[in-house]
């Protein structure tokens, strides 16, 4: 099974150290990439400084792999990658990273939209919402 | 039955502990292991949670195996 979680966010020479490694993958014509980044949102109390994520990580790594399958079910995909972390991401960094590739466009924009709608609903993940510098947090819901 | 229940997130905080064993002289089902869970901590009355058995989401009405792994999950904030 492909390891999801990483210790952090996922930094941008990541994804583009990612893509770099399709190069060489020439049947691909087209790659889309979804990446969920922490907002600075206003709360009572302060504003967000960052998520403390946390998992049911072995069934969260049994559901990343069902709806890996339903992907490549579903869609004409040549390879599929998801990152999410784990752990503290500072607002403004990544936590998220879905990357897609396909032969044609269309299979990429279809197989993101459902690949990041699955994970928001299905995966066991937590995430604290840090606020202000004295501490306080909400627990974050996904909607 | 024996079994170990874990809880996660929100549910972990309210609780103060993430893991316990819990024991049941007669076979129990979701909803029968769900309230009393409710009547041991109050608390969850007011929390949004799905329970998992064995990695699965299950409903109210499923027969929870012996030594089963029972997880309290809270809303889900993935992405």
């Amino acid at each position: 099974m492909k390891k999801v979680f990483v210790d952090g966010p996922i930094s941008p020479q990541f994804v583009a150290e990612s893509l770099a490694k399709h190069q060489s993958k020439t049947t691909i014509g087209a790659h889309s990439m979804f990446m969920g980044q922490i907002r600075a949102d206003a709360k009572e109390g302060g504003v967000v400084t960052g998520i403390e994520y946390s998992a049911y990580p072995e069934m969260a790594e049994g559901v990343f792999h069902q709806i890996r399958e339903a992907a490549f079910e579903k869609y004409e995909l040549t390879c599929l990658h998801i990152y999410h972390s784990l752990g503290l991401v500072p607002t403004g960094e990544i936590s998220l990273f879905v990357f897609v590739s396909s032969p044609h466009r269309r299979a990429t924009f279809e197989a993101l939209e459902f690949l990041v709608e699955e994970i928001k609903a299905k995966v066991p993940i937590f995430g604290k919402e840090l606020i202000g510098a004295q501490g306080d947090f909400v627990w974050k819901e996904n909607q | 039955m024996t079994l170990s229940i874990l809880y996660f997130g929100m549910i972990a905080e309210s609780i103060g502990n993430p893991v316990e064993t819990w024991h049941s002289l007669d076979p129990l089902t979701v909803g029968e292991l769900k309230h009393q869970l409710l009547e041991r901590y109050p608390v969850l009355r007011d929390r949004k949670f799905q329970i998992a058995v064995n990695q699965q989401i299950a409903d109210e009405a499923f027969p929870i195996p012996p030594l089963a792994e029972v997880a309290l999950l809270p809303p889900f904030a993935g992405g």
